[in-house]
């Protein structure tokens, strides 16, 4: 286990040296404090390890994957231009590392030797950088130079690529239960909904939305589609009590479904209910479809409550598409006097909450506007009162069309495309898809498993869950919207999909290891394997028993274990997994579970002997060094305080892997 | 059948020729009249263009198929021969004017249509001409711009199809004197000079707003119908305020002249605006001037690409220079920086301590901060990130004052940070860099160089305008007055007025052209006064003069004391209308039993009739049938009683 903190502290450290050096990035590698990297890792949660406690399988493996992947890649590429740069690599580069462990030292923090790598990547990039410079030279410089430039730009692309920022956020759901979910800065809104839309198996409909609280403020916002997830959320301070709901906001879409409401709100109301479908399309394409996206004209007298003070004082505010704007006292409604109140370049609209109480505002209906990343009382946040929820809506929907314009419209239209497939695809498909009902028992296994609950009845159970499980995130992966194939319940086929979509360059390198077969161990890692595996499961106490996918009978070892081998990234896995001695200190201090029925492995609290006994073969000889190591991070985990470095969040993330292949 | 005498006066043989006449049967047809008339003139040349103009009846003989009796012409009749093309003086949306040769003989819809063709603007439909406002004043300046574009040599038989050839219609391509009217048409015009626009009529009330459209002349007539003659001025301009289809590719010339009567309307207070959405047109505007001027070398790389071509550029001079060590190589990699000793200061801070010096570092998107440049290796005191912040110029080229105010924001709010710089070129970097990192730009952004650029031609125009007297305030230095509608003239100064357009500016310096156009466009579509045309009324039952307002989708009355809107309809409720042409009133009636009527006091109700069938017309084009004009139908809506 240590090692493989060890391990990944030693990536990370990497990759921080990587990116620092490149001087191509402020925000992590930029900021001392790991802690920070903490607060940004994770949201919604209390620290970090609950955030990846409650990862679920396939983002967790995606994690791994992503993490490994983007490491190896860019070590391959700087490997293979600098071996390209400078046939005899000096010394003191780090391309070809041969060291198959890396040593534990190399903290996050102190990133000093760049030589640890990963090395099945590495052994993998030696004969990756096929063209020699040699080769080359005798063409032409220009060429030469060429080849070069394609090479560091491939580099670079790849070193952006690896600093793309993840966060793990926790969603709560309208029924008071959360998710847990990886989001990737470059994920936007629309694509998280549709994530959630897999796990949760909602309707779908256009109303979905995400929805930032702040707590402090008393404010909140949906999201718009479009929106980047991570940002917002990056602006949430340490302590922050800000949630991400995913709930049914009927406002968010509402001008598109009754657009009369807001552009013609000055008739009465009995006119605007009788009002043609027909109607309603063109006002639509009058006001999105033209060259010109037209805000709704409003007009209201609204309070402002004043900078510093307590009171509200009322004035005649206006909207235009070039902002908010105000009539001074004693001047006329012309546009030339009117005087800005706001643009909405750098700021959003809020709702407020409660803000009779909190501000002795003249009525609840009161709406915020504010720099996003301000999350504080401050004089520069500007709060209005409406007088009815109805006014309320038109001026937070009104700003809305002002900041966003026919954006809005497009996201409607690809919310909308989105319900009606989805929704087609679940009418067809109701007899196949049993399994929307695994979400559920999903979120109880967790709840348990978190609880340190007992041992579970038989290993089967899990094992069809989590084969219903599993099964559909792969389908749902391709971009196109076709309904994913009903799962199968027969085993073999799922593993095969699973491995290749991992992330191709990844699967493609777990072939090298085998290719380059002489370092005996790793290959002997790679068939045991599924031994591990079924080890693993008394220490992260496996989930529970899935009372309704029953039937399945228990499946054979063999296959069992050749799923559970396709789950985790492939190449740091054989590396990895062998060592993983889950710390028998969690353990004991589960309770130690009843050995689960799976055949082999039941391994109470003395890890490192049966494990030494179970393994078949040489993998023994790369344990030794795990044990003798494993002290402080183990120790760290388990108690769940540690949370101080990057090294430690890696072990956290082993643990939540190795958690997770328990649940299997 | 007996023959009589039918005397006709021929044009082309000048004024004061006597009238030819020729001998007729009342069965003859106006083809064989026209016969007649050539062979007794004995003059060979083409007089296909030319037909039969009826004076006392106001009315041409067009149909050579109809005998004279069927046109009821007898003897008395005073018929004049002469071409149906004849030469018009088009005042376009630009102000400039142009000498062409129009239709005199059909509707001024189709006369419309042809010069629409001759000037490559597509969308007919939406323009129309008008009679001029008369302008008192001396007429020697305008008579030479006046004869500088000239259109009528070019045969009317080439334009019926435009090809293009060099990126401009065929018919364009012959001479250089006809190519420099195509790039009047298409290239914006510089900039007007201040005085220009004061000088020039502005409404002042809506009334006044009103009046301009008492003078659009009937679609359903021809220009000979209407009294207009040869060689008269006439205005070209967009009416209908529904732009179809716009796609700046194939509308060069459309989208210019559009740009060019919204500009003005804004410039001359037309349409109403706010002062924020003023400097933004004139930003704007600014701007346009500026990249239409440098037109040819519009280059469009790629900000990402041009990043990466930086950090290669720099790794590959270092090899060059030295077998280099990963490490230094890496180190070769980073972005470019500025570094620099600024002056900070924190207004919002408790103490009162003033600007003190730092050294400073500029790096991707965050500003930090040493104590000096020898420590600038170790631990900043503070680092910024600029992500998301406001940056404000506090600029006095005359003081030497080149100040940069940061609003930036944290979760505490807003914290307001001032730079002060030493001199312009410092100020000009180190602004580009806050403005960019603001974006979330870095300093290797493309962008950067001429951003930089940008904020120093603004300094040159802040310092030409300041300072009077320098001899080298060449005449590529601009008014800010230019830019604005002349109430502003009198509200600032030029020193005062630059930095509120600077500022606008930053949002718009790095548009392209027809980017910069298009959002000037739009911008000025979102306002909420946009595209009304104003007609004085009198509603049935009402005793006080009202304004309607006519908007694309709908109709609005405005009280006139107050310009309180009183009541709007939409013309997708619009059962029917209906003009009494003896009493001069339109009635029209709205689903759920509304009725309203009104007589028209500003303009004739042939004009409101024909822009509320406009409108209607022109939502009924949709992207099929979008390749042919419905003549038909616009004529069927907008006709009125001709159409009957």
């Amino acid at each position: 286990m240590e090692d493989i903190d060890a391990m990944f502290s030693d990536l990370l450290g990497e990759m921080n040296l990587l990116t620092q050096s490149l001087g191509q990035e402020a925000a992590p590698a930029a900021d001392p404090p790991t802690s920070t990297k903490e607060v940004n890792f994770s949201i919604g949660f209390s620290d970090l390890n609950a955030s990846l406690n409650e990862l679920e399988d396939k983002d967790l493996d995606d994690l791994m994957s992503d993490l490994m992947a983007d490491l190896n890649a860019t070590e391959e590429k700087l490997a293979a231009e600098l071996q390209s740069l400078e046939a005899p690599p000096p010394p003191d580069l780090p391309p070809p590392p041969k060291g198959l462990i890396a040593p534990a030292a190399a903290a996050p923090t102190s990133p000093a030797s760049p030589a640890s790598v990963c090395t099945p990547s590495s052994t993998a990039t030696s004969p990756l950088p096929a063209p020699p410079p040699q080769s080359v030279k005798p063409s032409k410089e220009d060429l030469e130079a060429q080849l070069k430039a394609e090479k560091i730009k491939l580099a670079l692309e790849k070193l952006k690529e690896a600093k793309v920022k993840k966060l793990v956020v926790k969603v709560l759901m309208n029924d008071g239960s959360s998710k847990t979910l990886m989001v990737d800065e470059r994920q936007t809104v629309r694509e998280v909904l549709d994530n959630l839309f897999e796990k949760t198996h909602c309707d779908c409909n256009v109303d979905w939305s995400l929805r930032e609280t702040n707590h402090e403020l008393q404010l909140e916002r949906t999201f718009e589609d479009h929106e980047n997830l991570v940002e917002p959320l990056s602006a949430w301070t340490r302590d922050s009590e800000n949630k991400v709901l995913f709930l049914e906001r009927g406002e968010k879409y509402e001008v598109f479904k009754n657009p009369q409401n807001f552009y013609l709100w000055k008739k009465d109301k009995k006119a605007l209910k009788e009002i043609k479908d027909k109607d309603k399309e063109i006002l639509i394409k009058e006001n999105f479809c033209g060259t010109s996206t037209i805000v709704p004209d409003l007009e209201s007298v609204l309070h402002l409550r004043e900078d510093g003070k307590k009171s509200w004082k009322q004035r005649l505010f206006q909207l235009r598409a070039s902002g908010i704007y105000y009539v001074p006292k004693g001047k006329t409604k012309s546009s030339r006097d009117l005087v800005c109140f706001v643009q909405f370049d750098n700021i959003n609209v809020y709702y407020g909450n409660d803000f009779k109480t909190k501000y002795k505002a003249p009525t609840d209906f009161c709406f915020v506007l504010k720099h996003p990343q301000i999350q504080k009382e401050s004089q520069y946040i500007k709060y209005l009162c409406c007088d009815d929820a109805w006014t309320m809506n038109l001026w937070v929907t009104g700003i809305r069309i002002a900041k966003y314009g026919s954006v809005l419209y497009e996201n409607f239209k690809t919310a909308e495309k989105k319900a009606v497939v989805s929704s087609a695809w679940t009418n067809r498909s109701t007899p196949s898809s049993s399994n929307p009902s695994t979400p559920s028992p999903t979120v109880k296994a967790k709840a348990q498993s978190q609880a340190n609950g007992h041992a579970p009845k038989p290993q089967p159970g899990p094992v069809s869950q989590d084969f219903g499980h599993l099964p559909p995130p792969p389908p749902p992966c391709p971009n196109d919207d076709l309904p994913p194939p009903p799962p199968d319940p027969v085993f073999p086929p799922p593993p095969p999909p699973l491995a290749a979509k991992r992330s191709p360059k990844t699967a493609g390198r777990s072939q090298h290891p085998q290719g380059n077969f002489p370092p005996p161990p790793p290959e002997m890692d790679h068939l045991p394997p599924p031994p591990p595996m079924e080890e693993s499961p008394p220490d992260f106490l496996p989930p529970p028993p899935p009372m309704n996918s029953l039937p399945h009978p228990p499946p054979p070892p063999a296959s069992f274990g050749g799923v559970d081998h396709s789950l985790p990234p492939p190449p740091p896995d054989p590396e990895f997994l062998p060592p993983p001695p889950p710390d028998p200190q969690v353990t004991g201090g589960g309770g130690p579970p009843p050995p689960p029925p799976p055949p082999p492995p039941p391994p109470p609290a003395s890890a490192p002997a049966p494990r030494g006994a179970l393994r078949p073969t040489g993998s023994a000889k790369k344990m030794p060094p795990a044990p003798p190591k494993r002290t402080t991070p183990v120790m760290g985990g388990g108690g769940g305080g540690g949370g101080g470095g990057g090294g430690d969040f890696m072990s956290e993330l082993m643990k939540a892997m190795q958690k997770k292949r328990s649940d299997q | 059948m007996a023959a009589w005498d039918l005397s006709v006066i021929v044009e082309d043989l000048g004024a004061d020729a006597p009238p030819i006449t020729i001998s007729v049967t009342s069965d003859l047809h106006i083809g064989g009249v026209i016969l007649k008339l050539v062979e007794k003139m004995q003059i060979k040349r083409d007089w296909s263009d030319h037909a039969l103009w009826w004076e006392q009846k106001q009315r041409w003989l067009l149909r050579t198929a109809w005998t004279l009796e069927k046109c009821e012409v007898h003897a008395d009749a005073r018929l004049v021969f002469m071409p149906q093309h004849k030469p018009l003086k088009l005042g376009l949306p630009n102000g400039l004017t142009l000498k062409l040769r129009a239709c005199f003989s059909n509707p001024v819809f189709q006369t419309v249509m042809g010069i629409c063709r001759l000037l490559n603007i597509r969308r007919p439909e939406e323009l129309s001409l008008l009679r001029p406002v008369e302008e008192k004043k001396k007429k020697k300046d305008k008579d030479l711009s006046e004869d500088i574009y000239d259109l009528t040599e070019v045969p009317l038989s080439s334009v019926s199809r435009p090809c293009l050839y060099n990126g401009m219609p065929a018919h364009f391509a012959d001479s250089d004197k006809l190519e420099a009217v195509y790039k009047m048409l298409s290239v914006t015009q510089p900039l007007p000079a201040p005085e220009v626009i004061a000088k020039q009529y502005r409404p002042a009330s809506v009334v006044d707003k009103a009046h301009i459209n008492g003078r659009w002349l009937d679609s359903s007539r021809c220009l000979m119908q209407q009294g207009i003659k040869e060689n008269d001025r006439i205005w070209l301009r967009f009416k209908f305020f529904s732009f179809y289809d716009i796609d700046p590719k194939y509308d060069v010339v459309r989208v210019t002249q559009l740009y060019e009567q919204a500009r003005w309307a804004v410039l001359l207070e037309d349409i109403d605006c706010t002062e924020e959405e003023m400097m933004l047109f004139g930003a704007l505007q600014y701007h346009i001037s500026k990249v239409s001027q440098s037109e040819p070398q519009m280059l469009c790389s790629s900000a990402a690409l041009d990043d990466l071509e930086t950090a290669l550029q720099s790794l590959e001079v270092k090899m060059e220079g030295e077998s280099s060590s990963a490490s230094e190589l890496l180190k070769t990699m980073t972005a470019p920086e500025l570094n620099d000793y600024l002056k900070i200061f924190r207004p919002k801070r408790l103490t009162l301590k003033g600007y003190k010096q730092y050294w400073f570092k500029f790096q991707d998107t965050s500003i930090s901060y040493f104590k000096s440049k020898e420590e600038s290796i170790g631990e900043p005191i503070q680092q910024i990130n600029l992500k998301g912040c406001e940056v404000a110029p506090d600029v006095n080229v005359a003081a030497q004052k080149f100040l940069i105010k940061l609003l930036i924001p944290a979760p505490e709010g807003m914290n307001e940070v001032y730079l002060r710089c030493e001199n312009e070129q410092q100020y000009a970097q180190w602004m580009a860099a806050c403005r960019l990192a603001s974006k979330g730009k870095s300093l290797a952004d493309s962008t950067f160089q001429s951003e930089i650029d940008s904020i120093r031609s603004f300094l040159a125009m802040q310092k030409t305008n300041g300072s009077q007297g320098h001899a080298d305030a060449s005449d590529e230095s601009i008014n800010p007055h230019s830019l604005v509608s002349p109430r502003y003239h009198k509200k600032y100064k030029p020193k005062q007025l630059t930095p509120r357009i600077l500022d606008a500016y930053q949002n718009v310096a790095q548009l392209s052209l027809t980017d910069a156009l298009m959002r000037f466009l739009q911008i000025w579509q979102a306002l909420p006064d946009f595209g009304l045309s104003y007609v004085v009324v009198r509603f049935k039952g009402s005793r006080k003069d009202e304004v309607l307002g006519i908007a694309p989708n709908r109709l609005i009355r405005i009280d006139l004391a107050v310009g309180d809107v009183i009541k709007t309809w939409r013309y997708n409720n619009m059962k029917q209308w209906n003009v009494n042409w003896d009493i001069k009133q339109v009635a029209i009636e709205f689903e759920g039993n509304v009725n309203i009527a009104f007589s028209c006091l500003t303009a004739d109700c042939k004009i409101v009739h024909e822009f509320i069938g406009g409108y209607i017309f022109m939502s009924t084009r949709s992207r099929e049938k979008s390749e042919v004009l419905n003549e038909e139908l616009f004529h069927k809506l907008t006709g009125g009683h001709e159409a009957l």
